[in-house]
């Protein structure tokens, strides 16, 4: 199947350790668990630093310094938490990614961004993907990058204009090449 | 009474409903054991750990209401792993095959299936009523069965559930001759709703009190609903679009005023605020409003209307509404009894939204306040004292300074004077979490003082083990205790095993608690079930070095007649 150089570069994706707080974040193996990274930096890994792990006293000169990144923190229901969020990244474009194997959710900034070029750079950072949206030449990449439109159907990600993709895109999947036949494909 | 027949204890036992009467009741004497489970006919388990379908259905064969609670607390806030449990299709299995004729059941931070769903509907003739509350797992097809298959079905109310909307046709799987439906709550619901089958159903339910909308309910649909269902008690708005052509609304105004009987008012998912007047009319009936997540409310539009609501006991608010709203809130609402102000801003963008000012000017213009919950930016010592004095009637007071740690803003002190004169004050205080910098002697003052306490969620607070040992001492009627991310270790878990066996539960994250404290626990303490939960680590703890002393990241420990529980994932560790 012939297509855009542009949109193929997107699809070209290697498997790759998803950023540098691996060691930091469990991986259990559920496809489905719905955390927002934010939620993930830990206090519990801000206790692998300090010996005591807990702060209590005005005098301990060892405060972590992220404490409102602290898993759990505000203690806001997780339900009411993402309506929170989805009502602060409406108005600007931001749409979640998940990848298969990972089980937290990333969120992007598609209104920033100008072009699949400068989304596949985008996922690469976040995910830890080197070689997103390199073409290697002959080569099939495990991973391909499908998005969910406003009909809630699954798309290939590079098929129609930037413009028109930015205002249908509601979510991003990053999914391994064999598990997607039949992705793409408008559903009857 | 002793020389009563069985029929007239049974008779005078049907007027005490709360379970806790119940179960004092059924500890007098074994007579009395005996007519108290055959005549029990709801029945409310916190854990459902605690016990087995099979025990239940034992002792009360006549079982026709069910309540269960799953997760602990903390797995509102993503302490809990997903797959930690707290499965109910063992439960309705059990009660199938039972036979038992259940007609309610109330579900809250459990994992529902379709399956349990599909289950349910067609297990039980008399089904009426299903209330699930932050549980998840299940999709609109088992909506769709519960709405075809439960000819009775008086309530479906579905509170801040994930739920995967398959954006099918479960509105339309009510048959038409389903005409009994009291309440309608599918807010949580995140996809399209079919609006002809909502307004037919609804047309066809002249004895609903309740209903609340989803998102996808717009204001033209809206106005015709209500029109239909004047009778409403309790409103919960979908969406309150932009914009909306002058004859809708002119539709929905008149539609707003014939309902008389609204009491309560919530959602507004997204709203155009100067829509708002449109239900000033009905305002002054209002009891309850639930504004917490209408985002797009605030400043003058969301003061008009809460000037109009002088009736109100229950009001749920973000924090945009600001000091100096929570100002007119007091001036106007004298009969409010239950404030929860939430935080609009997660991210801690440092928005003094509200401040111990705000929850002073309410304590000073609120007698009738007993229940509150309070996200802010800041607190002091002084409004805390304040607080204590004007409100002593305080059953549940809930206090969250955002940032972890933050002392008196004015003295730099802790707050434990503060709190210390909350629980001082408040004799029937049964409900507490504290925040902001606390030491050693908030828990001496809580232990102290704190007798009606059944549930207090800690958080980075103490200094040492003798907190935690002031509280588990001092609060008799403990019941639910949570601590997080404080240095509590072994000596206070261990100091009284025996006082496990009078509460619920006890969860512990992040503190100093250690691998081999526990185990010395589980092996003083058979019938509890203690948990060890170790997400970053697959592999058993013990494969690691020093295991003993090595820390124990979360712990959930509960009583329980039935031992260890069968469906825990690999992840949970059960000593």
């Amino acid at each position: 199947m012939a297509k855009e150089g542009l949109g193929l570069e997107i699809t070209e994706l290697r498997l790759g350790l998803p950023g540098d707080n691996y060691s930091e974040i469990s991986i259990w193996g559920s496809k489905n668990k719905k955390r927002v990274l934010s939620d993930m930096m830990t206090s519990s890994s801000l206790n692998t630093e300090n010996e005591n792990g807990v702060v209590s006293s005005a005098e301990d000169e060892s405060l972590p310094v992220v404490k409102s990144q602290a898993v759990g923190w505000p203690p806001v229901c997780s339900y009411r938490r993402q309506k929170n969020n989805e009502e602060a990244s409406k108005a600007i474009g931001y749409v979640k990614v998940s990848m298969d194997g990972v089980p937290y959710l990333r969120k992007i900034d598609l209104g920033s961004s100008n072009g699949y070029n400068n989304l596949a750079t985008v996922l690469e950072n976040l995910f830890g993907c080197l070689g997103l949206g390199v073409a290697k030449e002959g080569k099939k990449c495990e991973y391909i990058i499908i998005y969910e439109d406003k009909d809630r159907d699954w798309m290939l990600v590079g098929d129609v204009p930037w413009q028109m993709f930015k205002e249908s895109c509601k979510r991003l999947r990053i999914v391994k090449r064999s598990d997607a036949t039949g992705f793409g494909l408008q559903r009857d | 009474m002793n020389y009563f027949p069985d029929e007239v204890i049974e008779h005078v036992f049907d007027f005490v409903t709360s379970h806790k009467d119940r179960n004092a009741i059924s500890l007098v004497c074994k007579s009395w054991y005996k007519i108290e489970r055959f005549s029990r006919q709801k029945v409310f388990i916190g854990n459902c750990y605690a016990i087995n379908p099979e025990r239940l259905l034992r002792r009360f064969p006549c079982l026709k209401s069910l309540t269960l609670k799953g997760k602990p607390h903390f797995a509102d806030f993503n302490l809990v792993p997903h797959e930690w449990g707290g499965f109910v299709l063992p439960w309705i299995e059990a009660l199938a095959r039972s036979r038992v004729g259940l007609e309610e059941l109330r579900l809250k931070r459990m994992v529902v299936t379709d399956e349990s769903l599909e289950l349910l509907s067609r297990s039980f003739v008399n089904f009426k009523s299903l209330v699930l509350v932050s549980c998840e797992g299940f999709t609109t097809d088992g909506l769709a069965s519960i709405a075809a298959n439960c000819r009775h079905l008086r309530d479906l109310d579905l509170q801040e559930n994930e739920i995967d909307d398959h954006r099918g046709q479960w509105l339309s799987c009510f048959p038409d001759t389903c005409t009994t439906l009291v309440t309608l709550n599918f807010a949580c619901l995140e996809g399209e709703t079919n609006l002809v089958a909502l307004e037919r159903l609804v047309a066809r339910s002249p004895n609903l009190k309740s209903l609340k909308l989803n998102r996808a309910v717009p204001l033209d649909a809206l106005a015709r609903l209500m029109a239909c269902a004047p009778q409403i008690v309790d409103l919960g708005v979908g969406s309150y679009e932009n914009d909306p052509d002058s004859e809708s609304y002119m539709k929905l105004k008149a539609a707003i005023k014939k309902c008389t009987s609204l009491r309560s008012l919530s959602g507004f998912l997204e709203a155009a605020p100067h829509c708002l007047s449109a239900f000033h009319p009905i305002c002054h009936n209002l009891t309850s409003l639930n504004l917490s997540y209408a985002a797009e409310i605030h400043g003058s539009h969301l003061i008009k209307l809460i000037q109009h609501c002088k009736k109100l006991q229950r009001l749920w608010i973000l924090d945009s509404i600001g000091d100096k709203g929570l100002e007119v809130v007091a001036s106007t609402c004298k009969e409010l009894q239950e404030l929860r102000v939430f935080p609009s801003d997660l991210l801690g963008g440092g928005n003094t939204a509200v401040t111990e000012e705000g929850l002073v000017a309410i304590s000073a213009g609120c007698p009738k306040l007993h229940s509150i919950l309070y996200f802010c930016q800041q607190m002091t010592n002084a409004a805390l004292v304040t607080v204590a004095k004007n409100c002593p009637n305080f059953i549940r007071f809930r206090l969250c300074i955002l940032e972890p740690n933050k002392p008196d803003h004015v003295t730099s002190q802790p707050l434990d004077e503060g709190f210390g004169a909350i629980v001082k004050a408040c004799k029937s205080l049964r409900r507490l979490s504290h925040s902001g910098l606390l030491t050693d002697q908030v828990f001496l003052y809580i232990g102290m003082y704190a007798n009606q306490l059944e549930m207090l969620s800690i958080a980075f607070a103490g200094d040492t083990d003798k907190g935690m040992l002031y509280v588990l001492n001092g609060c008799k009627k403990m019941k639910k205790l949570e601590i997080r991310d404080s240095p509590f270790g072994d000596t206070a878990l261990l100091a009284d095993v025996s006082k496990y066996e009078t509460m619920r539960s006890l969860w512990m994250s992040s503190c100093e608690v250690t691998l081999s404290g526990c185990k010395r626990l589980a092996q003083k303490a058979p019938w509890l079930n203690v948990e060890i939960i170790n997400e970053n680590d697959n592999n058993r703890m013990e494969e690691n070095g020093h295991e003993g002393r090595q820390k124990v990241d979360k712990m959930y420990l509960y009583r329980t007649v039935v031992g260890t529980r069968m469906d825990a994932p690999p992840f949970v560790w059960i000593l």
